[in-house]
């Protein structure tokens, strides 16, 4: 009897003590903020806002006095912005040219891996193409879907705009750097390319692996079907990293911001919003 | 009593002044940020020639084609509704469901223009693209109707306050004849309040030109050359939108501000168009 | 013939009227059916409690609680620069001015009405470069470079729907005052002002209902995916129409999407809250300035 209090309480101690280390992880990654005061103005990427929005939320929840405000606008704004000294903090989808790092001093910092997918209307029968099919598409050499087995229909292009780093990222390594036909429809970013794709059964476009799930089939690019696995083992060619950048060393409030990112909780953030983490 | 020129007076002309001035003010914003791209003499080359930034062509032809169409088009669509409707409000309607339909008419100027295109992104698009049995649904003809929509409001209460203002002894004369009220509507208030009608249209088609959301949303953005209504397009101020995202140094950047002095151009000849045929009109009646 | 044409007019104008109705409704049952189920107080305040929230001892994340005043302030601010310009300007315009130089200043307001809202968001950014580069690396894309660019936007509105106002007035009315020997600024302001504030107010609706509205303008000037409220005029800010572009172009899941449908509901409930104040004080103001 006396034995099984003492277990009892050997096991209430332990679950305590686990609790305690969860909740004092998330705590102790938060814990440099406490003192700190000021305001954190970060734009670029549109696909780094949920992660940016969500470690904003537990830092301001901890900490009050701090500040952050959050805007996308694009690869090509982030790293200008920043480096100008706009903002603090620029976000990219794609890595920065030696140009631009050496022109504004940028310093890199890449939190996650993500990867660039084709993808169709679900109930499209063509599920798989190959690298040279896909360029034929994007050029207009393939324009029907019956020349690669599917209904008699006009293939519907959809791309990004010329800013976007998903474009580019796409453009580089799974077109090839080939052209994309003027004919294709343009679309302002991964969640209208989403909807775009998911309402037209006849389209074709791309988007971040982060995005896919079931109302778009993502179409398997030489054999390779895009998903988190396939990305993260390096398998699926067409991925790229997203970067926050800074103008040389960042400033104190956006050193601790970026370390939180790179902290379990923060990781563990990016990869709730469907990226994969790098740590 | 009557001095010439009171301090009031000077306060109403500042105000005056001022709002001119800032209308010349963003005029001047647009030219110095356009001035690059046009300082090189190459503004032919802009008018006439299309979209494509990696062979260094910076042309708008195709976006300009589309947004006059976009324009024209959902104008043509919306001006007989929106008479239609202002009939109905001032004359047609019993008082009670005049005021309702006054206030309804109020409340959708204040619907955002995002509203209306991202429900018709899953409303009409499909639709479309089901009629039409090709392409992706996202085209001209798409837009247009979403663009009459959105144009209506603002026209109905130009034309409602028009027709309201026309004096009461004229109306009066009417009924005291024994006129029905669509006759008192179509030979008195027409002729009386035809130059708010025409303010009215300039409104819409100023907002209808202008409108960036609905065509970014359901005009398909392609930047091919414009020849079909059926074809994806690319009007002017959704390609602002699509190229704002470039940094401020580059071309692709500086070219947006061509395309907002030419859609500050077009709308600036189009009311002065206009308002030479009121006057000459007004002076040979 | 004459009959005929006539009755197919009668018979078209009700169409249109009904096709309009339909128009609206079919929009309003699909937000409805869409987003309805999104609007509880946890779509306005998150997690945080509304008490917290409303006393601004707490930042409210996932709820549309900044987004909302931030729409607020827009409106606000915006108005309170417009309303007095707008009005004054229409007086000039109505009262003071004639022949040339009416035309030309009637042809810039036109132009002004004409451009479109992207092109003074535009301009609302070019300022901000140009200020940032010349004066201070501190100024930035704010609440007020977005204020000034709306009120901007709306300033031809007020100032068309003032003039026409006063224009309007029976001559009679207008000469009685004089006559009686007031001044042609106690004219204004006793009798023909009064006598047009109902049609002002009108006016004011439009262009509240424009601020409100307009996306291309903040997008441009300051609207930021998420701030929390700001906490001057010089801070970027959160705004409800700009939230439903982001959300209809950024959305990672359907439930994100009904939140922008949630937010679109309360947009026109917003819209229609300020619509019935505005009906409500034209009624008053009219009875308080004619009859007092």
């Amino acid at each position: 009897m006396k034995k099984g209090i003492h277990v009892l309480s050997l096991m209430g101690a332990a679950a305590f003590f686990l609790l305690l280390s969860i909740t004092g992880a998330a705590a102790s990654d938060l814990a440099p903020f406490a003192g700190q005061e000021g305001a954190l103005r970060i734009a670029g990427g549109t696909a780094h806002i949920p992660v940016m929005k969500e470690a904003a939320k537990q830092i301001i929840q901890s900490n009050p006095k701090i500040q952050i405000s959050i805007a996308g606008g694009g690869s090509g704004l982030g790293i200008k912005q920043v480096g100008e000294g706009l903002i603090d903090i620029g976000n990219a989808g794609r890595k920065p040219t030696d140009e631009e790092i050496s022109k504004y001093d940028l310093k890199l910092f890449q939190w996650a891996i993500d990867g660039v997918g084709t993808v169709v209307h679900p109930e499209n029968s063509v599920k798989a193409l190959s690298s040279a099919q896909l360029q034929d598409i994007y050029t207009g050499k393939i324009s029907n879907w019956k020349e690669l087995g599917g209904t008699d229909r006009q293939i519907n292009l959809y791309t990004r705009d010329e800013a976007s780093g998903t474009r580019k990222v796409f453009w580089g390594k799974a077109l090839n750097k080939g052209d994309i036909s003027a004919k294709a429809n343009v679309v302002i970013s991964n969640g209208a390319m989403k909807t775009a794709v998911a309402g037209d059964p006849f389209a074709i476009g791309y988007i971040s692996v982060g995005h896919i799930d079931q109302s778009v089939a993502a179409i398997a690019l030489d054999g390779v079907t895009p998903n988190l696995e396939t990305v993260r083992s390096g398998d699926y060619k067409v991925s790229r990293g997203l970067y926050s950048l800074s103008k040389g060393e960042p400033s104190e409030l956006a050193g601790l911001f970026l370390d939180f990112i790179f902290s379990p909780t923060g990781q563990q953030i990016v990869a709730e919003k469907g990226f994969i983490p790098v740590r | 009593m009557n001095r010439p020129h009171s301090l009031t007076e000077y306060i109403f002309l500042t105000a005056a002044v001022c709002s001119g001035l800032l209308t010349a003010a963003v005029f001047i914003f647009l030219l110095i940020f356009s001035l690059p791209l046009l300082e090189n003499g190459q503004l032919t080359d802009l008018l006439l020639s299309s979209w494509a930034p990696d062979k260094g062509m910076y042309g708008i032809y195709p976006m300009l084609m589309a947004s006059l169409t976009l324009a024209c088009l959902s104008l043509s669509i919306s001006f007989p509704i929106s008479l239609g409707c202002s009939f109905v409000i001032t004359a047609l309607a019993p008082a009670r469901l005049r005021r309702l339909l006054l206030s309804m008419v109020r409340l959708m100027t204040g619907i955002p223009t995002v509203v209306y295109s991202f429900a018709a992104l899953f409303l009409l698009v499909p639709l479309m693209r089901n009629i039409l049995g090709q392409g992706s649904g996202m085209c001209i003809l798409t837009a247009a109707p979403v663009l009459a929509l959105l144009i209506a409001p603002t026209m109905i209460i130009f034309f409602v306050n028009s027709f309201a203002n026309v004096p009461r002894s004229a109306t009066l004369a009417v009924d005291a004849l024994g006129g029905s009220e669509i006759q008192k509507l179509l030979y008195v208030m027409i002729p009386q309040a035809w130059p708010g009608i025409i303010n009215g249209v300039l409104l819409g088609f100023g907002r209808a030109m202008g409108d960036t959301m609905v065509s970014l949303m359901l005009a398909g953005n392609s930047v091919s050359p414009f020849n079909s209504l059926t074809q994806s397009a690319r009007s002017l101020t959704a390609h602002i939108a699509l190229v704002m995202a470039f940094d401020f140094d580059s071309m692709e950047f500086k070219s947006i501000f061509v395309c907002g002095l030419f859609l500050y151009i077009v709308t600036a000849l189009l009311m002065l168009l206009l308002r030479m045929t009121t006057l000459y009109f007004s002076g040979k009646r | 013939m004459r009959r005929f044409i006539e009755s197919s007019i009668t018979v078209f104008s009700w169409a249109a009227g009904l096709l309009l109705t339909l128009a609206l409704l079919t929009l309003v049952g699909y937000l409805l059916k869409k987003g309805g189920s999104t609007l509880d107080v946890s779509l306005i305040f998150g997690d945080t409690a509304p008490l917290d929230a409303l006393m601004l001892r707490r930042q409210v994340f996932d709820g549309l609680f900044p987004a909302i005043i931030g729409t607020l302030l827009l409106i606000t601010g915006s108005m309170l620069i417009a309303i007095p310009v707008g009005i004054a300007a229409g007086i000039y315009m109505a009262e003071y001015c004639s022949g040339r130089i009416k035309s030309f200043f009637s042809l810039l307001f036109d132009i002004l009405a004409g451009v479109p809202s992207i092109v003074v968001g535009l301009a609302g950014l070019s300022l901000t470069i140009f200020l940032h580069r010349y004066f201070s690396t501190q100024i930035t894309t704010s609440l007020l470079i977005s204020c000034l660019s709306l009120a901007l936007l709306v300033l031809p509105y007020l100032i068309r729907t003032t003039q026409t106002a006063l224009e309007s007035i029976d001559p009679l009315i207008r000469r009685t005052a004089p006559a009686l020997g007031a001044s042609r600024l106690q004219n204004i302001v006793r009798v023909l002002l009064p006598n047009s504030i109902s049609e002002i107010v009108g006016g004011i609706i439009l262009a509240t209902g424009r601020c409100a509205e307009d996306t291309a303008v903040i997008m441009l000037t300051g609207a930021v995916a998420s701030a929390g409220l700001p906490r001057s005029i010089f801070n970027q800010y959160e705004a409800l129409p700009f939230y439903i572009y982001y959300i209809s172009s950024q959305y990672t899941g359907p439930e994100e999407l009904a939140r922008g449908y949630g937010a679109a509901i309360l947009l026109i409930l917003i819209c229609a809250g300020l619509l019935l104040t505005a009906l409500w004080m034209q009624r008053r103001l009219t009875t308080l300035l004619l009859y007092r």
